[in-house]
């Protein structure tokens, strides 16, 4: 038997989470206060666990201050508990196969070797980070706001895979699916849904992410990269594409990972909304890295606000920062643009002169003129998915 | 010449061998409250996941601990009797409940 390393996380740890959820319906700002765990998984520095069996690592806030997410520090969310680990790259194979001409099966030397190598910078986010924003708390994994990262994606355009096996007139949709599984055969595993003609050319089979092999928690060998989506869709341990004529109804595409279909995509909770659409492209969002929330910062000194901000592929255009709850904004000062779909760093200097508590807010606007709620006006929906609400954080001035 | 170098670094690229074993994934124990009911917990909810995905809810209504319950026996064909429907419900309100029976918005 394989000696397993045990740890134990008491109630307590997680307490943090306990009492500062107001009852009201109404959204406030997400949980901030939980401490990484010295428990160390595979390949990462210490993270925010919420559970490991599935894995589901979170990032702290420290983490956004860079717009590349080193691997160590790339958030982890499996849905099944059962990873294999692929030991022989001979033997892993994904399977195209469907409405083709000819079924395929690539190794991962192959995708090298045959087909041309593209890059991605692009975010990856959960559609439910942030979700403990929600009130009433919707069901799911109550994150903070780290179930996000950036990287440098490498591998080969999906589009050109499919050509490869030649699609026929008949094909319509992909299902793609992982290796990962569940306990019970009942249970489906995390398959999703593809519309064929509305594959872009950025959308690809990575094997590298920021430029070494994709970290075993984040899908190795290979997985899929679809930038200003949200990452539901990103399939690890991709095994499988079946191409077919119509769309095959799938329980975390048909059921989980929906949110209303109505101009302000929200409902109440007493009055769900009839109609529903997938989680697809994400929206304006920023978040600070630094400084760290209860920092001590010395008066009369220079302090450097740094953070991220990303959209769904417009590009961000400005990112403002509020020392008054946001009654005036001044604006940052943008990193540069690795891409349209990348986390596009911020800064902005400030000296604090009056001791006492600063709270310091970041709100980004992007190419196409839209920008960010504040928290409390971001609308409920019953998934908790895609809050995108002012960030701020809270220093004491010594 | 020029083939040679190229195949030269083919060579290096693709004699990268990452995983030889099986990756180990810590066990971390989430430990919820003891309780002559944890069997029924022990019994229904370790399978698919850890009991971090219940710590992690927070404080709770029984409707929402209900819900959840039911969710895993009709969704995700968890084989949950009607007894231990119940059983899981009261512990789950008892020790992450709330106070409120409803979901209070
Ligand atoms: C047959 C498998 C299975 C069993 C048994 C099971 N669950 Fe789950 N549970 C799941 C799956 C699958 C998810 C969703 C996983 C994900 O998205 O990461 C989930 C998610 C959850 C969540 C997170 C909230 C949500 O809605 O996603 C909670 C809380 C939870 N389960 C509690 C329980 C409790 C309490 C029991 C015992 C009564 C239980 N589970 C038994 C499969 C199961």
């Amino acid at each position: 038997m394989q000696r397993r390393e045990f740890f134990k996380i008491s109630f307590a740890a997680s307490a943090a989470l306990f009492g500062s959820k107001s009852s009201a319906f109404a959204t406030s700002k997400p949980i901030d206060t939980q401490k990484v765990s010295p428990v160390l998984f595979p390949e990462k520095k210490p993270l925010i666990v919420h559970s490991d069996r599935p894995p589901l690592l979170e990032a702290p806030r420290t983490t956004f201050t860079r717009a590349i997410t080193p691997n160590d520090e790339f958030f982890v969310r499996w849905h099944m508990p059962i990873i294999p680990t692929p030991i022989n790259m001979d033997t892993y194979y994904i399977h195209i196969h469907g409405e083709v001409e000819k079924r395929l099966y690539l190794r991962v030397a192959d995708l090298k070797k045959d087909f041309k190598p593209v890059e991605v910078t692009a975010v990856m986010q959960c559609g439910g980070n942030s979700r403990s924003a929600f009130h009433p708390s919707t069901s799911g994994i109550q994150w903070g706001s780290g179930a996000m990262a950036c990287a440098t994606f490498k591998g080969v355009r999906l589009k050109d895979v499919l050509a490869k096996a030649g699609l026929k007139n008949s094909a319509e949709w992909i299902s793609l699916n992982g290796d990962d599984k569940a306990v019970m055969a009942k249970i489906e595993s995390f398959k999703r849904e593809l519309k064929i003609d509305e594959i872009s050319d950025d959308t690809i089979i990575a094997y590298e992410m920021n430029g070494r092999e994709i970290p075993f928690l984040n899908g190795y060998p290979v997985r899929l990269v679809i930038p200003g989506l949200y990452a539901d869709s990103w399939v690890k341990q991709l095994s499988d594409i079946y191409v077919t004529k119509e769309y095959q109804p799938y329980f975390f595409m048909d059921v989980a990972y929906r949110i209303p279909d109505n101009e302000c995509e929200c409902e109440e909770p007493n009055n769900l909304a009839k109609k529903t659409k997938p989680l697809e492209e994400m929206n304006v969002k920023s978040y600070i890295g630094y400084p760290d929330n209860q920092m001590q910062i010395q008066s009369g000194t220079n302090l450097r606000v740094k953070g991220v901000a990303f959209d769904e592929g417009y590009g961000i255009k400005n990112v403002f920062i509020s020392l008054d709850m946001g009654k005036t904004w001044q604006q940052a000062t943008l990193g540069k643009e690795l891409s349209k779909y990348a986390f596009r760093e911020f800064s902005y200097n400030l000296k604090p002169m009056k001791k006492g508590t600063l709270t310091i807010m970041a709100k980004a606007v992007n190419n196409k003129g839209e920008e960010q709620p504040f928290a409390h006006d971001i609308p409920w929906n019953h998934g908790g998915y895609k809050y995108n609400g002012i960030d701020s954080v809270t220093v004491e001035v010594v | 010449m020029k083939k040679i170098i190229i195949l030269m670094l083919l060579c290096f690229v693709s004699l990268e061998a990452v995983y030889t074993e099986k990756v180990k994934v810590p066990s971390i124990t989430f430990a919820i409250e003891d309780d002559p009911n944890i069997r029924v917990m022990q019994r229904n909810c370790q399978w698919c996941h850890s009991y971090g995905y219940i710590l992690n809810q927070g404080r709770q209504s029984k409707e929402f601990w209900h819900k959840i319950v039911l969710k895993m026996r009709d969704v995700y064909h968890a084989p949950i009797n009607a007894r231990d429907e119940k059983i899981a419900t009261e512990y789950l309100y008892k020790y992450y409940g709330n106070g409120r029976e409803k979901e209070g918005y």
